[in-house]
């Protein structure tokens, strides 16, 4: 005839409750990191996105047409084995260097393909380059990159 | 007319998505060009339930009607994917496809 000790018992099972709710949600880097967006080159997007990194250049695959006739409608494909945090894609050829920022889910896979608009190669020397760079779940980057030339640019249209 | 469109498919684990967005992705200097204001999807997420499964915030520089690709795990078939855009404009579009 416990009566009191059974309103104890509701009471403990409320507080056992785990907070079993994901902790991964969505990052608008656009907010977040603004000055990323109107960064010009390469080298500034990274800082403006992570600061001052030495990246290794390991483990990230970046695959793009090596010339690519519709510079409206680029392939690019950015893949990596290394668990991710956070992977960027930049380039130089466009007036802004940074194209998108990947926020990734634990047990994401880096696996990604978009279609870009670059500008022709000709208007930069001839060295189009496209960048990604992976920031891994261990604390460390990582960088892969591809030559490409673009034919016609894709920016003016 | 649909404002995406979407595949996805399950095989041994993973989820292989390719979907289609129809945007005009309007860069600055094209939209200075045509008189108008610049437009561009800034931010694409996609969900399973309320799991987050892709989450990319992009530029002006992704190509008009931008096509994309991604793979995740975690899912099955018959369960919905959830697609959501944002532009700069601050317009929001959805769509949802079983999963194969």
């Amino acid at each position: 005839m416990n009566r009191r000790n059974f309103m104890g018992f509701g009471v403990l099972a409320m507080a056992a409750l785990p907070a079993a709710l994901s902790a991964f949600s969505s990052i608008d880097f656009r907010q977040t990191k603004p000055d990323a967006w109107k960064a010009k080159t390469v080298d500034d997007a990274i800082k403006a996105l992570y600061g001052d990194i030495k990246p290794e250049e390991k483990g990230v695959t970046v695959k793009a047409p090596k010339v690519a006739s519709n510079g409206g409608a680029v392939p690019v494909t950015i893949k990596s084995d290394i668990p991710a945090k956070t992977v960027a894609l930049l380039q130089n050829m466009d007036p802004e260097s940074a194209v998108a920022v990947f926020n990734v889910p634990e047990n994401g896979i880096v696996d990604y393909f978009l279609k870009i608009k670059l500008k022709a190669t000709d208007e930069n020397g001839g060295n189009g380059e496209i960048t990604a760079i992976l920031e891994g779940t261990d604390g460390k980057f990582y960088k892969g990159k591809v030559a490409l030339n673009v034919a016609k640019g894709g920016c003016e249209g | 007319m649909a404002n995406m469109k979407i595949k996805a498919k399950e095989k041994d684990g993973i989820v292989k998505v390719k979907a289609l967005l129809k945007h005009p992705m309007l860069t600055y200097d094209q939209a200075k060009k045509k008189g108008v204001e610049a437009n561009f999807i800034t931010h694409i997420t996609a969900k399973v339930g309320d799991t987050i499964v892709y989450d990319v915030s992009t530029s002006q520089f992704l190509s008009k009607n931008p096509q994309i690709k991604f793979k995740f795990k975690g899912a099955k078939k018959g369960d919905e994917l959830t697609i959501t855009w944002v532009d700069l404009s601050g317009k929001t579009v959805s769509e949802s496809k079983k999963i194969k």
